[in-house]
């Protein structure tokens, strides 16, 4: 039969696991989760109005508006942060136990699909997810600030005028202005957002294969990720070579929590971005490609426990 | 496979998968320090006084956000003459976000000017309490700008507060270190031309710099666009200094661009005794100019008040 | 099809399979199934009576890959179960099914039918093909959240065929699906069969069993006890049947002196013979469904 030799090919299989994918993004999005990003957008809109204390040392020209633009990137990014891990965690953690339940998984397996395509697609349908939805509030996150660059950079222009600064101080501070605007640096910080929310589904659909219940999956994904970003400060203390009085037991279960769990440090630079600081093009792959290294080996890891399961 | 042997299998590929990391996630994360992009991680101390919640947004990644909260806080300390709450709030703030030039720059000023301030015109304590506090204060400010400048080498804006707060005459002044700091802020290179205008004139009021403050007062004349009333004076001052011999009016004629300009410029410049700016040759000059406009006697600059010469001494008086 | 020694391939070939399942650390594991073989031809009807929990479904599981022996093995046209490759040929309709009720009728065909490579025209045609096949063409565009028990059980079949599979594995097909419903399963597992399409399916209800399958096998906590045809099987050897249309009480009481006169026969019984209940309501409903 024609349909059994093309379901080896590579694209065969790339189309199924888009299936599985596809499928899995609009099985959440029905599930009304879109609904936070309108508040989202209430939420950033309305924030507009507010105003934050300024103080008006001599010769400031232009920090009048600065600190409301790393505002908006900070709260923007919070909850862009807080938005995708949720999401990332909590779908991935209800989408395998729903279809057993639901013995939807049955009718899916005895389907010639391989149970490593099926990981696959549902992983692949919670990043489309978490990549839409960033992608909108990125769009908002980015329109806002530009509109706010646009006022601070005319009161610059008044203000520089008035008190008579010259061409090239003018243009010194317009340039850490922009800094402080809608950069690429700025996508880079986004991106690392989606990064890490993508590292934390992956674990999350690793663990979900050990347990059958949502809310397990959930609370121990979770914990996962905050012992991801303490883990760095932890390896520092006790694995300091001239610490003495850490008995070797210490050191050991140091040495493989910091091999297992995730190291999230590394996306701290989010909080660089926001404070005005660039990333390189090249610093921003490295960070792709260590973002990947940790969802392909969790998923292989999933693999490995979910090829055999019984149902 | 047998179920039992999964687990463990699987351990050991996350940990082997872990090692591997290793070899990569150093190397990168050093990287990522050296290039400013990696804040050293949260002080311990810093996590206890910001709370149970704040810390988990902050280890949450992002200790931007909880510094613009505790900014707001700092603010309402400010409202409430809360000096103390303030500077540790401030610590906090930098602990969390050391590279956002803002918060150094505010909390330097909430010190060194709002607090000192406060000990001076406002506080109901007795005089040496109060001249005391306004002693803290500035020198708290002080620490907390110099702190800020070393953690943002690339920064002008904090060098640039720090030395016009160390020379100030309102405040403890400390020319030597307000040029250098000065200096370091116009060398950067991203500075406004006046950072460099005020290093001269901490460096002209510096014991010991005059060389170097005629030579830089020199360079900066040559630009047009750097003759500010006050450096023109100065340079009069520098010159007449360096050249006793020279007729000091003369020397203005030289500078200026004609005797009314001078003499404006230069009566204002003679009046601010406080600031302590030299000199050398303003009286001279001053005299002839007023010979050569025929100003009459009683609108003579010399007859003018001049700045008070007050000082800490004079401000904390019992009262 | 054929193998080398000339002999077609059976359609299952189960060889000897056990089952254990742990129940808690302490206690011994429990035996599903035990030692139970079975062999399925192409085009056959096959039925698995038991009662409930005598390892049915568990035996279908292992034969699709959901579960692997504990000993023994399971093949489809000659593929291990345990290789994706077996399911190629098979589709699985399984026990009080959910699909995912977001979808419609057609949407949740044409996922499947993606998932097995269909895509396209051929894919529509094959979706259209299937829904007429298991009439539900009027509830296409319905959530499957809006259909009822029956309507439920045809999709599922519906699915379990969009690959044109060769076998096909129903777990209690007319499992709390009203007369009318099961009546039409039914039909359709019977024009599966015309086509040459092997089924396998187990049920507790028997006499539906009986009016589809042509062989069966009757398992009991977990062991086969009886397979076989199904007319060898109950037919009661020692008496016979006879239906007659318009005979006269005359032509009734002389076949019964014939019998009487024989001496080893022995006339048991005559009468009307009745209609069942499911005959008399099915007559009585299809006026007013049609």
């Amino acid at each position: 039969m024609t349909l059994a030799k093309t379901r080896k090919l590579p694209f065969a299989r790339l189309r199924r696991i888009a299936v599985i994918a596809g499928h899995a993004f609009t099985q959440l999005v029905r599930m009304k989760v879109f609904y936070f990003l309108g508040i989202f957008a209430l939420i950033a809109i309305a924030s507009n109005f507010f105003d934050l204390p300024q103080h008006d040392g001599p010769e400031t020209l232009g920090d009048h508006g600065l600190d409301f633009l790393r505002l908006i990137k900070s709260w923007s990014l919070g909850a862009m942060t807080l938005f995708s891990v949720v999401m990332g965690i909590v779908s991935t953690a209800l989408l395998l136990p729903k279809d057993v339940e639901d013995r939807t998984l049955y009718t899916i397996l005895a389907k010639p699909v391989p149970r490593i395509d099926y990981l696959a697609g549902k992983l692949l349908g919670v990043l489309l997810l978490l990549f839409v939805s960033l992608a909108l509030m990125d769009g908002l996150m980015t329109v806002m600030l530009q509109a706010r660059l646009s006022v601070v950079l005319e009161v610059q222009t008044a203000l520089g005028n008035a008190r008579g600064w010259d061409q090239a101080s003018r243009e010194s501070l317009r340039i850490d202005t922009l800094a402080q605007g809608p950069t690429w640096a700025l996508q880079g910080a986004v991106a690392a957002v989606f990064f890490r929310a993508a590292i934390m589904a992956a674990i999350a659909l690793l663990v979900s294969t050990f347990s059958s219940s949502t809310l397990f999956t959930t609370v121990v994904s979770f914990l996962v990720y905050f012992i991801g970003h303490f883990q760095a400060d932890a390896r520092d203390f006790y694995l300091n070579s001239d610490r003495a009085g850490t008995s070797s037991a210490a050191r050991y279960l140091a040495t493989a929590i910091s091999a297992v769990f995730p190291d999230f440090q590394l996306f701290n630079v989010i909080d660089a971005v926001i404070q005005g600081k660039t990333m390189e093009l090249i610093q921003f792959v490295k960070l792709t490609l260590a973002a990947l290294y940790y969802v392909v080996v969790y998923t292989v890891a999933s693999w490995f426990v979910f090829s055999d399961k019984e149902f | 496979m047998k179920r039992h042997y999964k687990l463990p299998i699987l351990a050991t590929g996350l940990l082997a998968a872990g090692g591997l990391r290793a070899s990569w996630e150093a190397p990168f994360t050093t990287e990522l320090r050296a290039a400013g992009l990696l804040a050293k991680p949260v002080e311990m101390g810093t996590r206890d006084k910001i709370g149970q919640t704040s810390s988990v947004v902050a280890l949450g990644g992002l200790r931007t956000l909880v510094a613009t909260f505790l900014n707001l806080r700092a603010f309402s300390f400010f409202e409430n003459k809360r000096w103390d709450d303030l500077a540790e709030t401030f610590d906090l703030i930098v602990d969390l976000a050391p590279n956002t030039i803002y918060y150094w720059d505010s909390g330097g000023w909430n010190l060194a000017y709002n607090a000192a301030s406060y000990y001076r015109f406002d506080s109901e304590l007795p005089a040496l309490r109060r001249r005391e506090g306004w002693r803290e204060s500035i020198l708290r400010g002080r620490a907390f700008y110099e702190r800020g400048a070393k953690m943002n080498p690339d920064d002008w804006k904090i060098n640039a507060a720090l030395g016009r707060m160390l020379s100030d005459s309102n405040k403890l002044t400390d020319f030597p270190a307000a040029a250098a700091a000065f200096k370091a802020s116009a060398d950067t290179n991203r500075a406004p031309s006046y950072v460099r205008r005020s290093q001269l004139f901490a460096m002209a009021r510096a014991p010991g710099l005059e060389a170097e403050s005629l030579d830089l007062a020199r360079r900066l004349y040559l630009n047009p666009s750097n003759r500010v009333a006050t450096l023109s004076c100065l340079l009069l001052a520098l010159e007449c200094r360096a050249t006793p011999d020279r007729p000091p009016l003369k020397v203005a004629r030289a500078i200026f661009e004609s005797d009314a300009a001078a003499h404006d410029q230069l009566s204002d410049y003679w009046v601010r005794v406080r600031e302590r700016y030299p000199l050398d040759g303003v009286a001279t000059a001053l005299q002839e100019l007023e010979k050569h406009l025929a100003i009459p006697a009683e609108k003579s600059v010399f007859r003018r008040a001049l700045q008070s010469a007050e000082g800490p001494d004079d401000w904390f008086r019992t009262r | 099809m054929q193998d080398g020694w000339n002999k077609p391939v059976p359609a299952v070939e189960i060889r000897n399979l056990v089952k254990d399942f742990k129940t808690s650390l302490k206690r011994e594991p429990l035996r599903a199934v035990d030692d139970v073989s079975i062999s399925i031809e192409a085009g056959e009807v096959y039925g698995l009576i038991g009662p409930n929990g005598s390892g049915k479904s568990t035996t279908m599981k292992a034969l699709l890959g959901l579960v692997a022996p504990t000993s023994g093995t399971c093949s489809i046209f000659g593929k291990d179960s345990l290789k994706v490759d077996s399911r190629e040929d098979v589709g699985f309709l399984p026990e009080n099914p959910y699909f995912y009720k977001h979808l419609t009728g057609i949407e949740t065909l044409a996922f499947y039918g993606k998932l097995c490579g269909l895509r396209g025209a051929m894919l529509k045609d094959r979706v259209g093909e299937l829904l007429a096949l298991v009439d539900l063409e009027g509830a296409r565009d319905r959530r499957i959240g809006g259909y009822s028990k029956g309507m439920l059980q045809r999709i599922g079949l519906a699915q379990a065929l969009v690959q044109e599979p060769r076998l096909v594995i129903l777990d209690e097909p007319t499992a709390g699906v009203d007369p009318v419903g099961s009546r039409q399963i039914r039909d359709l597992i019977l024009k599966l069969r015309d086509r040459g399409i092997t089924v396998f399916l187990c049920s507790h209800l028997l006499e539906q069993v009986q009016e589809v399958c042509d062989h069966v096998g009757i398992i009991f906590k977990g062991k086969m006890v009886k397979s076989g045809r199904l007319q060898d099987l109950i037919a009661i050897e020692d008496q016979t049947e006879i239906v007659l249309k318009d005979a006269s009480p005359e032509l009734i009481s002389e076949i019964e002196a014939m019998v009487r006169r024989s001496g080893s026969a022995e006339w048991l019984h005559s009468g009307k013979p009745r209609t069942t209940l499911e005959r008399l309501f099915l007559r009585e409903t299809s006026g007013e469904e049609r």
